[in-house]
């Protein structure tokens, strides 16, 4: 009894056997289902598992070379970064008045508004980019709307082009661009807006020097929100896209599930992961430094 | 010329009027200080005349000319405000010249006025610091001088000592007015502790459900309050006795003696008003005007003072008496004594300000 006394008493004191104890669920969660497939990559990219399923110790990295060297798959990455960048782009654009609007100049019922605003995004992901095909279908109501009018001879193409992956994308990953956002944006502190304009600045030079730089945090974790998943996107492209919007994660798709190749699969996926870390570090370090210190 | 003009400003949030048709003329160089408890409508006021608040109607003139319809960036004021509100994301040198870029100065004579006016609030060296690595004191030495390095016609400060602690904020006080002294700016300055608006202020402005209660001196408002609101908000303590006044003489249901006071108007209802420390007590006074018998009943050692409750009749007089009088001789409780005023030495209120 007495050394179970002194076992719990133990466990309550050590801060760390408690971080343990709390950090064990989640951390051996991600260990099965995260780190371990990682790795499992990893060692598939660099060929050191073979196709009778055993581990090798001798990496190499003919599979990045083959990778390097193949000059579509090197398109279609490009491609997915710029889709990704864009879909970031357009979106911060529309969100940051958004989120403007309703922090700064919404007085009343702010939350209704915001929840205005994520109720469309209670429908799934998936049900939500299937809706979307039927108002871009040549016979939806958008063509026929622009037909009647006369404005056009014949319907527009607005299906499996490069401007609907974008769109759908827009749409799909804005809520996590405009939450941030507005979440930064309602902690600034307006009398900081008061103090500049006291001091002649303003409403341009208050927004540009003291607005705009104090809502960095947001933009920088709106960016990363959208610009990480978006990048990689598999079911847009598949969906709204043609063969030429193809992006990397249909690419891996493909490797993985048609032609059954693990091998250039990982590395491909390795590689690809790496690309995103570096341009968000680049991209944290470049827009971080601009924004305050804290 | 004044240096602000407040012109009948009502100001109306809902069906409340924070600001009640207030008028105000405020001097050149003036330390001047509104002075009022929470909801008064003081920074409402401040606020008007720094073009944040837009008034209902009236009138604000600065220097004469009428800026009721000139937004804030173009009013040529500094503010200094209650939280501080200075730049987190710029360091001290930034903030302060802030105002300046604002009005695309050199940048040569920018880094000249910016180390002037940092020497002027005791920042010297200080340019590179960021703003979390600094005292409370020194963010309001920031602050401050963010506002005067432009060389506003007027300063308006919000309650600028509030979020200090007490031995910082009594040395700020003392700063606050050598600066003023120094650079010779109008100061406005917004407050609810009257040690603050006392202390510094060349005249104060008493406000109460946004409305004026008196403009006056720190000594005027503080001996000569004009309604029983003003006397009893300001000061730790006064006596006010109601009466009817006939040629010179207050007759109170009271006390059984009539009391003198002033000559002055007649006036069937009105309130003397009469500082403790201006109350004598003894066992014995003579060659007072008033003079009443009465128990001490509480006897308060403050430090540099002494508190006594005296009960006259159906009253309780607080009386104050310089400590070093204890050294002479102190009065216990139960102990019969008289004490006594001039009859010039107390205020009367007029029967506007009951």
């Amino acid at each position: 009894m007495s050394l179970l006394g002194s076992l719990v008493r133990k466990v309550r004191r050590s801060r760390r056997v408690k971080l343990t104890l709390l950090l064990a669920p989640p951390l051996a969660f991600l260990a099965i289902w995260f780190y371990a497939p990682f790795i499992i990559t990893g060692l598939y990219s660099l060929d050191m598992i073979t196709r009778a399923r055993e581990i090798v110790f001798t990496p190499s990295l003919k599979y990045y070379e083959r990778i390097l060297g193949w000059r579509s798959g090197l398109t279609i990455m490009l491609r997915s970064l710029y889709f990704g960048a864009l879909t970031t782009a357009i979106c911060l654009l529309i969100s940051y008045p958004l989120a403007y609007y309703i922090s700064f100049k919404v007085k009343k019922h702010k939350d209704v508004l915001i929840v205005l605003f994520i109720i469309p995004f209670w429908v799934s992901f998936l049900l939500r980019t299937y809706a979307f095909m039927t108002l871009l279908d040549e016979r939806s109501f958008i063509n026929n709307i622009l037909l009647s009018l006369g404005l056009i001879q014949q319907p527009l193409q607005l299906l499996y082009t490069d401007v609907a992956v974008i769109t759908v994308m827009v749409y799909d990953y804005m809520l996590f661009m405009v939450l941030p956002l507005y979440a930064n944006l309602e902690k600034l502190d307006k009398s900081l807006l008061e103090a500049s304009s006291t001091l002649g600045a303003g409403p341009v030079s208050t927004f540009f020097r003291v607005t705009l730089p104090l809502s960095m945090p947001g933009i920088l974790a709106g960016s990363l929100l959208v610009f990480i998943p978006a990048v990689g996107e598999f079911v847009v492209p598949a969906l709204v896209g043609g063969p030429n919007n193809f992006m990397i994660g249909n690419l891996i798709y493909q490797i993985f599930l048609g032609a059954r190749h693990w091998w250039i699969g990982s590395a491909l996926s390795i590689l690809f992961i790496a690309m995103i870390l570096v341009l968000a570090i680049i991209y944290l370090k470049k827009v971080g430094s601009v924004g305050p210190s804290f | 010329m004044y240096s602000v003009e407040l012109d009948n400003i009502v100001k109306r949030f809902g069906n409340v009027a924070a600001v009640d048709n207030v008028s105000l003329k405020i001097r050149e160089n003036e330390f001047f200080s509104l002075l009022g408890p929470s909801g008064c409508g003081k920074t409402t006021t401040l606020r008007i005349i720094a073009g944040l608040e837009e008034p209902d109607s009236g009138v604000v003139r600065l220097h004469g000319q009428d800026v009721t319809d000139v937004p804030t960036h173009k009013r040529n004021i500094g503010m200094v405000f209650q939280h501080l509100a200075l730049f987190p994301h710029m360091n001290v040198f930034e903030n302060v010249a802030f105002g300046l870029k604002m009005r695309k100065v050199p940048k040569n004579e920018i880094k000249d006025r910016v180390k002037a006016i940092l020497e002027v609030v005791d920042l010297s060296g200080m340019e590179a610091r960021r703003i979390n690595q600094l005292s409370g004191g020194q963010q309001q030495r920031v602050a401050l001088a963010r506002a005067l390095v432009t060389e506003p016609s007027v300063l308006l400060l919000d309650e600028p000592l509030g979020a200090l602690d007490l031995k910082i904020r009594q040395h700020m006080m003392v700063e606050l007015k050598n600066i003023q002294r120094r650079v010779g700016t109008t100061f406005i300055y917004v407050t609810h502790d009257q040690t603050e608006a006392m202390t510094m202020s060349d005249r104060i402005a008493i406000m109460k459900d946004g409305r004026l209660q008196q403009v006056g001196t720190p000594t005027e408002v503080y001996f000569k309050p004009m309604s029983a609101f003003v006397a009893s908000f300001i000061g730790e303590a006064i006596n006010l006795i109601r009466g009817r006044i006939q040629d010179g003489i207050l007759t109170t249901q009271d006390l059984g003696q009539p009391i003198l006071v002033n000559h002055g108007e007649n006036s069937s209802e009105a309130y003397l008003a009469v500082r403790p420390e201006i109350i004598s007590i003894d066992n014995e006074l003579e060659g007072l005007d008033n003079i009443l018998d009465g128990i001490v009943r509480d006897v308060i050692f403050k430090g540099s003072y002494i508190e006594y409750r005296v009960e006259v009749g159906p009253r309780v007089f607080v009386v104050h008496q310089h400590s070093r009088a204890l050294m002479q001789r102190n009065f216990t409780v139960g102990e019969r004594v008289k004490i006594g005023w001039r009859r010039n030495e107390g205020a009367i209120i007029p029967s506007s300000g009951v």
